[in-house]
């Protein structure tokens, strides 16, 4: 056991970092700074393109599909400095994270010519069309329907809380293909070109700072049986797959960290005293990002030495729901009567803390992972 | 000691209710501008005409009966100032007619109803401020909490009130976000429960999910805590008592607030749906209270003198 960085991972952070201090100061502020607004959105584009040409979109990818198998720490340290300064790959890093592998793994030839060049140029936006109204932990038990007609499915039905909706080429789709399997057992996964016939987005207004939900709807949607992602009804073995390393995928305690320090920065410069109970807020909550974080290398060793997931995955994952709440308790302890501005950072962490536990499925969910795989506990 | 309400009080209750379900709730608030509101004149004006604005005398000690007018308003989601009006001007030498917004002195940034406001009170250390009318104009602060808030930069220095002790003013300025806060918990309570009763995913309620129940059990337990220690608090306005019912009204949010968010799902996440009426609404109240200094410390301080620096 020892917790240091090798050479190479070091390096490459500095490097990145050297990178990141050059590019970021003239694009990343205001709206642009703020996960899933427009303005972030589109500047995604001209920032993973650039990270793109330095090989450092997709590094972990094989060199046949244009990375340099880069180690999952390469992707780690990737993530950690993309994420403390607020993710400026916007909705891409999904793209280079679980997607473009996802295809990988399971595309045609086709597939992967056709869609895996511009998640490495760094110049697409995909989103995820998951949920639906009566589906939402119980994913499982989703309805989209998908009718097989010749080399065509004809797809109906609702998609709901679809981030970047509003914004993709591409969705990546769970229908249901045998309705009268068991639940996980008909479900399939569509790649569906954005927009199309018979698709209607609407945007939700949410009170996420700018994240705005989207719902899609599908009436009668013709989606090519060449777009379809494995085989038939074996959709939760694949988005399973595509997703198991997704917990640490987005560090949102480098985020969660980063807002800590931007609060305390624009205090300090506001001329403002922190006084000892928030002092010691902020202690304890950035105790718990680096909780956080090392239990999210914990599941990266684990990635590295090809060790298949565990329930350390969904500790580290509970361990980053905890840290965003703790920081968005201390960001409201330095700001006090400020965080009634809207832009102040503790406004802003706040709402964002809010969607640690919901977002990427729910904290109970982990909770009962954890129960059941890391304690032993029998089910209930 | 009696917990039930006497029969002035429930009579009291009962024309509340008719009225704040006529003139508030969720949909005024949304008329108004949801999580961006203006103020709602018109509601001050009802609740001025009915008399429930001037339930405690000048002078009153007890202001039991003030508390649970505005607990009523806080649940109904009303945007108004009363809580300043009920609550405090009875230890103010002069009555306060219209808005006013309540300020630590030394305050610098945005308050909560600044731009609306007739005068502000500025509590100090040693002596309580009257500054009428406040400096003009106050601009408007985008807080997105779901009330007006202005910007205060440089507050006058204003009179300062003869006979008014700011130790009584602090304390009843602490009870009256205690209570605005427990009003606001208690809606987004409702909600969550509401809607874990009424969603199905596994095909049950959500709400039969033992780890649900435990969570919102726990919010009642909060919210329950924080609203008899505010009541029992009006009841005996010491500094002592305002300071604790502050303090666990503030403890209460760090349990609703994220709960409430947490079994609503993505729900909770949208405008449509009227839980962030009131949670935003806990986070700005819960600011305002640690910004005329914190509740927690000032209780231990007031307990144990020998921790006062
Ligand atoms: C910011 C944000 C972005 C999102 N982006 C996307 C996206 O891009 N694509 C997409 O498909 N979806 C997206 N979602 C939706 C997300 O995946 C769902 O919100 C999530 O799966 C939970 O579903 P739900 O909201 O329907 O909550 P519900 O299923 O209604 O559950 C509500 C709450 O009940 C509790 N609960 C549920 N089941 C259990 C249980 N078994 N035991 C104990 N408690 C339980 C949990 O607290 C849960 O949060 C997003 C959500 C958010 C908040």
């Amino acid at each position: 056991m020892e917790f240091g960085w090798d050479d190479e991972h070091s390096g490459y952070r500095t490097e990145l970092v050297s990178f990141l201090n050059e590019e970021l100061p003239d694009h990343w502020h205001g709206e642009t700074a703020i996960l899933g607004s427009e303005a972030n959105t589109k500047y995604s584009r001209r920032f993973a393109g650039l990270l793109a040409e330095r090989g450092w979109l997709t590094p972990h990818w094989p060199v046949d599909f244009g990375g340099f198998d880069a180690s999952p720490w390469m992707l780690a340290v990737l993530g950690e400095e993309l994420w403390s300064r607020g993710e400026p790959r916007g909705p891409q890093y999904m793209n280079a994270n679980w997607i473009g592998p996802s295809i990988m793994a399971n595309g045609t030839p086709e597939q992967q010519a056709r869609y895996l060049p511009p998640i490495s140029r760094g110049d697409v936006i995909w989103c995820q069309g998951f949920s639906e109204p009566d589906a939402g932990t119980d994913l499982a038990s989703l309805r989209t329907r998908a009718e097989r007609d010749g080399d065509v499915y004809i797809v109906n039905g609702t998609k709901i809380w679809t981030s970047y909706g509003d914004v993709a080429e591409h969705c990546y789709l769970l229908v249901r293909t045998n309705p009268d399997a068991e639940s996980h057992r008909g479900i399939t996964v569509l790649l569906v070109d954005m927009p199309t016939p018979g698709l209607q987005v609407s945007t939700i207004p949410g009170v996420v700072g700018d994240h705005s939900f989207n719902e899609l709807i599908f009436t009668d949607v013709r989606i090519p049986v060449a777009n379809r992602l494995g085989d038939e009804n074996e959709g939760w073995t694949v988005v399973r797959e595509a997703l198991s390393y997704e917990r640490v995928g987005s560090p949102r305690w480098a985020r969660a960290a980063f807002m800590l320090n931007e609060t305390i920065e624009v205090a300090t410069a506001d001329g403002r005293t922190i006084d000892p109970i928030a002092i010691e807020a902020i202690g304890i909550a950035k105790a718990a990002c680096e909780a956080a974080r090392v239990l999210s290398y914990r599941v990266i060793d684990e990635r590295a030495r090809n060790i298949p997931p565990s329930p350390n995955g969904n500790l580290a994952r509970v361990a980053m729901v905890q840290a965003e709440r703790l920081v968005a308790e201390a960001c409201l302890a330095i700001d006090a009567g400020h965080t009634l501005t809207y832009r102040s950072p503790s406004n802003y962490q706040f709402r964002k803390s809010l969607a640690a536990g919901v977002a990427a499925g729910a904290y109970e969910v982990q909770l009962n992972l954890i129960s059941r795989l890391h304690l032993g506990l029998p089910k209930g | 000691m009696d917990f039930n309400l006497n029969e002035d009080q429930s009579a009291v209750h009962d024309a509340m209710s008719t009225l704040l379900a006529r003139h508030a709730g969720p949909l005024r608030l949304r008329e108004l501008g949801g999580d961006e509101p203006t103020y709602d004149h018109e509601l001050e004006r009802h609740l001025e005409a009915a008399g429930f604005l001037d339930l405690a005398g000048h002078g009153s000690t007890n202001r039991l009966d003030a508390a649970l007018v505005q607990e009523a308003i806080s649940l109904a989601l009303g945007t108004v100032a009363t809580s300043s009006r009920l609550l405090i001007a009875p230890s103010l030498p002069e009555a306060i007619k219209g808005p006013v917004s309540v300020i630590a002195a030394g305050h610098r940034g945005p308050a909560r109803f600044a731009a609306d406001a007739v005068a502000l009170i500025v509590i100090g250390d040693h002596e309580v401020r009257f500054v009428a009318p406040p400096p003009a104009p106050v601009e408007r602060v985008v807080s997105r909490l779901g009330w007006p808030v202005g910007q205060l930069d440089d507050v006058p220095h204003g009179d300062v009130m003869i006979d008014v002790d700011p130790a009584e003013v602090l304390a009843w300025a602490r009870i009256a976000i205690a209570i605005e806060l427990v009003g606001a918990m208690r809606f987004a309570t409702d909600m969550a429960v509401g809607y874990v009763t009424e969603r199905k995913q596994f095909n049950r309620a959500l709400g039969s999910f033992q780890a649900v129940q435990h969570g919102l059990a726990e919010c009642a337990v909060a919210v329950e805590g924080a609203r008899w220690l505010s009541l029992e608090a009006a009841h005996n306005g010491t500094p002592e008592a305002a300071a604790a019912a502050l303090t666990h009204a503030i403890q209460a949010t760090k349990v609703v607030f994220p709960r409430t968010h947490q079994y609503c799902g993505a729900m909770g996440f949208t405008q449509e749906f009227d839980l962030h009426l009131a949670t935003m609404r806990v986070v700005a109240l819960r600011a305002e209270g640690e910004a005329l200094g914190r509740p927690g410390m000032a209780l231990a301080r007031q307990r144990w003198a020998s921790l006062s620096s």
